[in-house]
């Protein structure tokens, strides 16, 4: 009678662990075969205008980068320069009294967007800021995205 | 007239100068940090900064270490943490060096060209010298610069569980290439 008891218990416990096992593999599995939804279906953060945008970080890099970095942005602004290489295509927007820029790296399933952009055309881009820096190679500060996609 | 033409001459000497001298603010770099346990760890970077002096052979990169783009968000964020990058206190990652058999690179005449570049690696605030092989084809008016190499991670202090549990490649497969 005992031992059917202590059985019984012993059962509970080893399928409440069990289960508990299973759940935690599921949010293991599930954490690590996530990806990145599309950004143009993401909310953004912040709105902003490409050259108040780099004024902040000229000001006060440290705190532009503790705001903004790995936040989605809306930047609006004027294209100053697509680049286009193999598989990639960015834009710039760049400030042109300093030199200081903004670079956009397109997502894949959005690089026609970017190619169908053209110099000197008003745009609105969405993407994930990464942070900025100053570049010593281009005497400039410069402020990098990406998984951009043109805003809609 | 002497004056003008001495003037004339000093810009565009100084402008032949600067065109020695090219960047790109869209070259690449890729890194490969797989295992046969993890096909995650591995992310490229298309915003590098990147020079080239065709006259000197000396090369530069800076890459933002947080415009690495993985595909997971969970990996992403590992990726840049303290315990691995810690890339808010180490923003970027740079190179300087040069290439070693300038000689051997007509820059005037298309071709593809192997090449030598030794110089500094600087990742997670340790600098350490390294040397690859790589291509540089002259296409026009386009230049562009490949590379392959590994790199050993414990070098640059950078460790931790996932590489001691084999999923995380202790010598990641760097891809580099600029076009100028």
């Amino acid at each position: 009678m005992l031992t059917t008891k202590i059985n019984k218990r012993y059962k509970k416990w080893l399928l409440a662990l069990l289960v508990l096992m299973l759940a935690g593999g599921g949010v293991v599995w599930y954490l690590f075969t996530l990806k990145y939804d599309d950004t143009a279906s993401v909310k953004a953060h912040y709105t902003v205008n490409a050259m108040d945008f780099i004024k902040e970080f000229k000001q006060n890099m440290t705190s532009a980068n503790k705001k903004y970095s790995e936040k989605i942005i809306v930047v609006n602004g004027t294209v100053s320069a697509i680049e286009m290489a193999d598989t990639t295509a960015n834009i710039k927007m760049v400030d042109t009294t300093n030199g200081a820029y903004i670079i956009f790296a397109f997502q894949q399933q959005h690089l026609q967007e970017a190619k169908a952009m053209k110099e000197g055309e008003a745009v609105s881009i969405k993407g994930s800021c990464s942070n900025g820096a100053f570049s010593n190679i281009l005497e400039a500060e410069y402020i990098t995205f990406k998984r951009c996609a043109a805003n809609k | 007239m002497k004056k003008t033409i001495l003037s004339v001459a000093l810009v565009m000497a100084t402008g032949l100068l600067f065109a020695q001298k090219k960047t790109t603010t869209s070259a690449t770099v890729a890194f490969d940090a797989t295992t046969a346990i993890d096909a995650l760890p591995k992310a490229e970077n298309k915003t590098v900064i990147a020079s080239l002096d065709t006259k000197t052979g000396t090369i530069a990169f800076e890459a933002a270490v947080k415009s690495f783009a993985f595909s997971n968000p969970k990996i992403q964020e590992h990726f840049n943490s303290k315990g691995w990058m810690d890339s808010d206190q180490f923003s970027t990652a740079t190179f300087k060096g040069s290439i070693v058999n300038l000689k051997d690179v007509k820059f005037n005449k298309d071709g593809t060209y192997a090449v030598t570049v030794t110089g500094d690696l600087t990742i997670h605030g340790e600098t350490k010298p390294v040397e690859s092989k790589g291509t540089i084809t002259v296409s026009g008016k386009t230049i562009k610069a490949t590379s392959d190499f590994t790199i050993k991670l414990e070098d640059y202090k950078v460790s931790g569980n996932a590489v001691a549990a084999g999923k995380v490649a202790k010598e990641p497969k760097i891809t580099v290439v600029a076009e100028f």
